[in-house]
């Protein structure tokens, strides 16, 4: 090898370290998350804020072509939602949509009650300027935020009330909708809060990405799954309302994993990590209870669904695994099809169902007064 | 008269000195004009509008929305690299590896040396991959420097950077392996790569079902971590149809692909007669 080309290879590795070395730099001054965690998981991840307390994946595309999809569609055929949400907004969900990643945050109004923070990020095929319109056409306005194309739509409710710990109300501030187009073939849908914390995340890189403990329950997801969901327990626990006197028999749930592979049935896994291995004991036997109770039902169609769910856990986790064959499906989209299957259902049912075929009958129309 | 035994060095040590032999000649040869011109339009690009982006120029504007530095970057990486320097170079330098040997009639002394045969490929391989690598990752560093900070972060494409770096060699290597094979296998290599690119690979994309497993571009382009650009029709379509490996796998079949075709490649080298034209 001659000097020259030596000195070329070393010119050319100088500027790769340089470059590598400004951009490890800028990336550890914009938090620095775990390696093994940020390869898991979808990229869209980036644009989740580090702070959601619930993450969660659909692969829509693979959801859509799924055989249970399929039988689906051929019991309802009749989808008119779909169709009208396409022509609204040139988006059709069957083949537009190749995946979303949802997220959820909590930081609320302080002294109000809590408001979740919803955001949803779609990758496929969108018509951009079809959908701007549609917003504007519904009195939305655009701006710009950090590069961004921001289509806002504001609801204001004037008869919303917020309840404040001391028992005041207090009007409910405008609701706003945000539609983003973060990159070409990638839109984000959400508050204005959400969306804006979203940019901000991806372009500082302090996303869900650098939070290794929601990072840690993505990259257990097993890579099999559809359709996934992950956050902390407490997240779900707030939004819910529970009493106190349910939510302190409930065991102490730390953080929950949900994923699913929908194919021709329906199977997956509810993960649950609690706080010590006694709440997840208690847990176990609480879910072992419900099942043998389940069991004792006379219909063996219901006996075998239960059957295939699947208790397992050491420690402090709990996993209930669950597998719907595709023929309880099978059976599900004959029902309505099987006139047999109908005079199996109570006398009362049908006799109800004569009464309220009578009380539907169209009134008469008035007289007009001339 | 004692005759002095005369060893042989093992595969690996010829390969090497194969390499050495054929880096400075590739990287100093006329080829490299040519990639020094493919290589240095995008970083042009950048440093364009860089500097057009500074005097307030409203550079990337697409549907009235000004393009994030990141977006930009993904875009080049897309357009530039993995869909034209790529496979371009790996075309032009692979199928000559041994080709133009024969069309200079030097391989005769090449294959006096008492190295094995299939080394002098895989030496030659190594030193279009060096030569190759050394030339385009630094111009995607400096497309990442220029571009990525308007309106985006350093630190937030950062992974990005890492994965397209390691991506865009893994394809360097992956075409030049099968551009090596049909350079070693065909008369007119060069013409058999550029259908092959150009033409196979666009089309087995297009199309839905299982051709496009026989592409490089499918297991490559399962690992950008950019959004696949829809810039032409032919793009669209392939986006429509657009299904993508699992990682893992599409690392795994691009092993395949690099060892398979490389092997091929040797032991056609080991095997075939190769006559030259007086």
């Amino acid at each position: 090898m001659t000097k020259k080309t030596r000195y070329f290879m070393a010119a050319s590795a100088g500027i790769v370290v340089v470059g590598l070395g400004t951009g490890l730099v800028a990336y550890y001054g914009g938090g620095f998350p775990s390696l093994a965690a940020s390869r898991s998981g979808p990229s869209e991840l980036s644009y989740v804020p580090a702070d959601a307390t619930v993450v969660a994946y659909a692969n829509v595309r693979e959801v859509m072509d799924s055989d249970l999809r399929q039988k689906m569609k051929a019991a309802l055929p009749n989808e008119t939602g779909q169709r009208e949400f396409a022509a609204e907004t040139g988006i059709d969900i069957e083949h537009d949509i190749d995946y979303v990643v949802a997220a959820m945050t909590t930081p609320g109004a302080a002294g109000l009650q809590q408001q979740p923070n919803g955001l949803v990020v779609a990758r496929g095929r969108f018509n951009t300027t079809q959908l701007e319109s549609l917003v504007r056409e519904h009195g939305g306005v655009v701006e710009e935020y950090k590069g961004k194309r921001l289509v806002k739509a504001t609801n204001v409710d004037h008869t919303a009330v917020n309840v404040a710990p001391d028992g005041t109300t207090v009007g409910k501030p405008p609701h706003t909708i945000v539609l983003a187009f973060l990159e070409p073939g990638l839109v984000g849908i959400g508050s204005e809060d959400a969306i804006k914390s979203s940019i901000d995340a991806q372009l500082s890189a302090r996303s869900i990405t650098s939070n290794n403990d929601m990072m840690e329950l993505v990259a257990d997801i097993d890579n099999g799954n559809n359709a996934w969901a992950v956050g902390r327990f407490d997240a779900i626990q707030s939004q819910v309302h529970l009493s106190p006197e349910i939510a302190s028999k409930i065991p102490s749930i730390k953080t929950f994993a949900v994923m699913t592979h929908i194919d021709g049935g329906l199977s997956g896994m509810l993960r649950a990590e609690t706080r010590d291995d006694q709440s997840a004991e208690n847990l176990r036997q609480v879910v072992q209870g419900l099942l043998a109770l389940g069991r004792m039902q006379s219909d063996p169609k219901a006996t075998a669904m239960i059957n295939s769910l699947q208790l397992s856990g050491t420690g402090k986790t709990v996993a209930l695994s669950f597998a719907v064959p595709s023929d309880v499906f099978d059976a599900l989209a004959k029902f309505p099809h099987d006139g047999s299957a109908l005079h199996q259902l109570p006398k009362q049912l049908h006799e109800l169902h004569g009464e309220a075929l009578h009380a539907l009958e169209a009134p008469k129309p008035p007289t007009p007064n001339r | 008269m004692m005759q002095t035994p005369t060893r042989t060095p093992g595969y690996l040590v010829s390969a090497m000195r194969v390499f050495d032999l054929s880096i400075g000649e590739m990287l100093w040869s006329r080829r490299t004009i040519f990639m020094g011109l493919v290589v240095g339009a995008p970083v042009l690009i950048s440093v364009l509008l860089r500097a057009l982006d500074t005097f307030g120029a409203p550079v990337f504007q697409m549907n009235g929305m000004r393009m994030a530095g990141p977006s930009i970057f993904g875009l080049m990486i897309w357009v530039f690299y993995l869909r034209f320097i790529v496979p371009v170079l790996g075309v032009f330098y692979g199928t000559s590896l041994i080709a133009d040997e024969i069309e200079d009639k030097t391989i005769t002394y090449l294959f006096t040396r008492p190295v094995p045969r299939g080394a002098v490929l895989v030496g030659k391989f190594l030193a279009y991959l060096a030569c190759t690598i050394f030339v385009v990752l630094p111009s995607v560093v400096i497309v990442y420097l220029c571009i990525v900070p308007l309106r985006g972060s350093l630190g937030g494409s950062f992974l990005d950077l890492v994965k397209d770096l390691v991506l865009l060699a893994i394809g360097l290597a992956a075409y030049g392996a099968v551009f090596a094979c049909i350079g070693a296998r065909f008369k007119r290599p060069l013409l058999v790569g550029l259908i092959f690119i150009f033409g196979w690979e666009q089309v087995a994309l297009a199309f839905p079902g299982y051709l496009k497993k026989f592409t490089v571009a499918y297991y490559l382009q399962a690992l950008v971590p950019h959004a696949m650009p829809n810039d032409n029709v032919l793009s669209l379509i392939q986006g429509i149809f657009h299904e993508n490996p699992s990682a893992p796998q599409a690392l795994f079949w691009l092993a395949v692909i690099l060892l398979g075709f490389l092997w091929i490649a040797a032991v056609s080298v080991e095997r075939k007669e190769y006559v030259l034209e007086q």
